[in-house]
């Protein structure tokens, strides 16, 4: 027994020595690739920020004269913030500043911003509860404070905030097939009943726009910052394809895709209220490949092993083509369709998609040198 | 020390030449150790490394992408708030009549642990109270109280009166250590109100119970049998004060009495069966292992307030929940090689807290293959143990009487805190934090806790933080 110890630790030592000389070059390649990732996710949280002041102001329009045509404007504001901000999800899942609000292990603004699936009942009436949520609770102060304090506080469907209650302060719910939420703007009619609600409107967007400042200036170039810390971290890109790998495989795969499709529950779908679910999947599957691109993967990938890299970048814009096309509103033209169906399928299809692309992240993982998890 | 190093050694060869079909189950005497690891990995090769809120809630490491799927259903199932019947979504209703809390992650937060409520006033939210009179059932399970059954469902639909609500005060008890450092433990009182159905009677036994974590559930399911049985030592023979046994108790699947392995008294068998308890006794949940509603005889307004499809929870939704709690990762301990920690595991053996919390164990077969053949640390050796007056709920559960409670696993234990927000330990969330909580023993553990009050003060911190890198 202590044999075969002894010349598992030779080996492994052996192999160490050997191949120092490919070390210098990973960590070439790795210090490149954080750097170029670093000003990508900089660019992408700027984005989403622009995005989110913009819906912000559209927000204040509406308030200040509530009637179908400022909701509109303040939807479409929504729409464009949610889109921009989806390409940023594939920061997530390695601790960064979106997860981790600094290195003491507080947690960082993701559940605010984009906690999900949330009972809607939490904050405002819903269908047979009109007294329902906290805009009907006189007894909860509605501030930046006891809203953040309420953000799934004692159990996770209980959202209070970020982009899925704002979304549903402005659709309401989605009761038909037909079309998205219906709630009608006089809800923000000016009066004193509606007041809570106006005011939950206005906190819960100023929420928002704070934790995407917070994220903007923790990845801007040039300061004493996360961004910094990443540019000399040597796990950098172990990390950037731990993402990857995760929101394809597991967040947006699994979480957000085939439980959909077991289900069968409306409420499963991401955007549920927007009906903007399709966008939610397309646009994060293009973080991925922004990422896949623009941070250099594909290139240091091209040098290492050119098939995989290929292969990669096929599997990805394969992906990509099959949740384009996906018709929508998924509810309706895929959720409430039966088993079997054609939508369904092509829905499966992007699912094994996601889940061959995530192996791939892995696989190039190996053909880099660094390590690659899924969802740990 | 030795004999930890020698173990680990062997492990480690086995993990290289797993290809060789190495026969685990033939080797009795590695299939657990009483001496602590100094590996981080709690959970084998299924451990996962994170530290953040959402510890509890990863899936198992070496779980393959393609049962992701079934997690992630699973985990959904487990989120469910679920409604009153009849409801739009027909699949997710069912709720009540009476219940505690309408999804199981309210009780089971971030699948982290529950604790009483910060003030007398507040509802429970992640606590329950068990309720029976003396007597077993058709079974040999606790009789439930003719009127108010199981467990006192302090919630109801509307239309539908909640059964009671419990209060708690706590008496302040002081201690203090050999070495004069004093201490405060709070002794809960329990007191009922609104009860909707009259006196609970002079008989009533209660058991108060915080919603555990579950996480390392499937690893826990993965442990031989015979492992179990091999730590019992009900008559004592070996002299040490410590007599664990193991508690037998009714097997709903497979219509037998089975070794019991989860709650507090471990007095459920299987996963599957405590998922449908829970939602049935919690919840208000039929299912097939569960068919009648959760309503004693007594509650007119509860029967007939029954409406909806039943089962409310398809043997498919059972199946993937139980397949989520199945697959929650355990995490990874942290400082595992600092100086204290490594000193506070050797005081943890020292003062033979390790007799029963055993640190290290391995799984054997395993219908999810990723749970099977590994090398843990649960510190649980998952039997039944007196723990002394002071801690008794005095309610028979099966085979476990008054006194006795199954050796909590204490893996993980330092993420509390930053899961849930509170360190509230044992069986009713008294303890307010792990000092609090070996201060409590008692019964076979008072040898174990006069040997913890006995160290001077850096010696307790070393356990402490020990405990908190599990």
């Amino acid at each position: 027994m202590k044999k075969t110890l002894l010349i598992l630790a030779i080996s492994a030592s052996a192999i160490a020595f050997g191949s120092t000389a490919h070390a210098q070059d990973s960590a070439a390649t790795n210090s490149e690739i954080a750097k170029k990732y670093a000003t990508l996710v900089y660019k992408d949280y700027q984005d989403a920020y622009q995005d989110a002041l913009k819906l912000q102001s559209s927000i204040e329009s509406f308030l200040a004269k509530p009637n179908e045509e400022t909701l509109d404007a303040a939807k479409k504001a929504w729409l464009v913030s949610r889109n921009s901000y989806g390409q940023t999800e594939a920061f997530r899942f390695y601790e960064g500043p979106i997860d981790f609000a600094d290195g003491n292990g507080n947690e960082g603004p993701e559940g605010r911003l984009n906690a999900w699936p949330m009972d809607e009942a939490y904050i405002d009436y819903v269908k047979g509860n009109e007294k329902a949520g906290i805009v009907n609770n006189d007894g909860v102060e509605i501030t930046a404070e006891t809203l953040t304090d309420k953000n799934q506080a004692d159990d996770e469907a209980e959202v209070a905030t970020g982009y899925h209650a704002i979304e549903f302060l402005l659709w309401g719910q989605d009761l038909s097939l037909d079309t998205p939420g219906t709630r009608p703007a006089s809800d923000y009619a000016d009066t004193p009943e509606n007041k809570r609600r106006r005011d939950y409107l206005t906190v819960v967007t100023n929420i928002l726009v704070e934790d995407l400042q917070f994220l903007v200036q923790s990845w801007t170039p040039g300061q004493d910052n996360y961004a910094k810390t990443f540019t000399q971290d040597e796990d950098a890109l172990s990390k950037i394809l731990t993402a990857l790998a995760t929101l394809s495989g597991f967040e947006l795969a699994s979480e957000r895709m085939a439980t959909a499709l077991d289900s069968g529950d409306q409420e499963d779908e991401h955007s549920c209220f927007s009906d903007n679910t399709h966008n939610d999947f397309i646009y994060n599957q293009q973080g991925v490949a922004n990422v896949f691109k623009d941070a250099g993967i594909y290139d240091a990938l091209m040098k290492q092993d050119k098939e995989l890299a290929q292969k990669l970048n096929a599997q990805i814009n394969e992906t990509s083509t099959i949740l384009a096309a996906l018709p929508n509103p998924i509810d309706r033209e895929i959720l409430s369709t039966p088993e079997g169906s054609e939508p369904r399928k092509q829905m499966e299809l992007a699912v094994s998609s996601l889940i061959e692309q995530a192996q791939l992240f892995k696989d190039a993982g190996k053909a880099l040198n660094v390590k690659v998890s899924i969802n740990e | 020390m030795h004999l930890t190093r020698y173990a680990l050694l062997t492990l480690s060869i086995v993990s290289f030449t797993a290809s060789a079909n190495y026969a685990w189950s033939a080797e009795k005497d590695t299939n657990l150790s009483l001496r602590v690891s100094d590996s981080d990995l709690s959970g084998g090769e299924t451990t996962i490394h994170n530290t953040s809120r959402e510890a509890f809630a990863k899936p198992l490491k070496n779980l393959p992408m393609t049962s992701l799927r079934d997690f992630t259903f699973g985990n959904k199932m487990f989120n469910t708030k679920w409604v009153t019947a009849p409801a739009s979504v027909t699949s997710l209703d069912g709720l009540g009549p009476t219940f505690n809390r309408m999804s199981c992650a309210a009780c089971h937060f971030k699948d982290g642990r529950g604790q009483p409520p910060r003030n007398v006033d507040s509802p429970m939210k992640s606590m329950l109270i068990r309720l029976s009179i003396p007597g077993m059932n058709k079974n040999g399970g606790p009789m439930p109280h003719p009127a108010y059954g199981g467990q006192l469902n302090d919630r109801g639909i509307q239309g539908v009166p909640a059964e009671g609500q419990a209060q708690i005060t706590y008496t302040q008890i002081k201690g203090q250590y050999p070495d004069g450092t004093p201490y405060t433990l709070q002794k809960p009182n329990y007191v009922f109100t609104n009860l909707a159905y009259g006196k609970l009677g002079e008989d009533i036994m209660f058991s108060p119970r915080v919603a555990p974590a579950v996480y390392g559930l499937g690893l826990l399911d993965a442990i031989p049998e015979e492992t179990i049985l091999s730590l019992a030592d009900p008559d004592d023979k070996d002299g040490d004060g410590i007599s664990g046994r193991p508690n037998y108790v009714w097997d709903k699947i497979n219509q037998k009495k089975s070794l019991g392995r989860y709650g507090w008294k471990a007095n459920t068998p299987s996963i599957a069966q405590q998922d449908a308890d829970a939602a049935n006794g919690d919840i208000g949940l039929t299912s097939n292992l569960n068919p009648d509603e959760n309503c004693p005889l007594a509650q007119k307004e509860c029967m007939d307030a029954v409406k909806g499809d039943h089962p409310d929870i398809s043997d498919k939704q059972l199946e993937k929940m139980t397949f989520y709690v199945s697959t929650l990762a355990v995490p990874a301990r942290r400082d595992v090689n600092t100086p204290q920690v490594q000193a506070g595991a050797q005081l943890f053996e020292r003062a033979k807290c390790s007799s029963c919390h055993t640190p290290q164990m391995r799984t054997g077969f395993h219908n999810i293959e990723a749970l099977a053949y590994q090398e843990i640390q649960p510190f649980t050796d998952m039997l039944i143990h007196d723990m002394g007056e002071d801690l008794a709920d005095n309610r028979p559960d099966f085979q476990a009487n008054g006194r006795e409670w199954r050796t909590a696993p204490l893996w993980g234990i330092g993420l509390i805190e930053t899961v849930n927000k509170h360190t509230k330990l044992l069986h009713d969330g008294r303890a307010r934090n792990i000092e609090e909580a070996i201060l409590w023993h008692g019964g076979e553990a008072e040898n174990s806790k006069e040997a913890f009050k006995a160290m001077n003060k850096e010696e307790r911190q070393a356990m402490l933080a020990f405990l908190n890198s599990l």
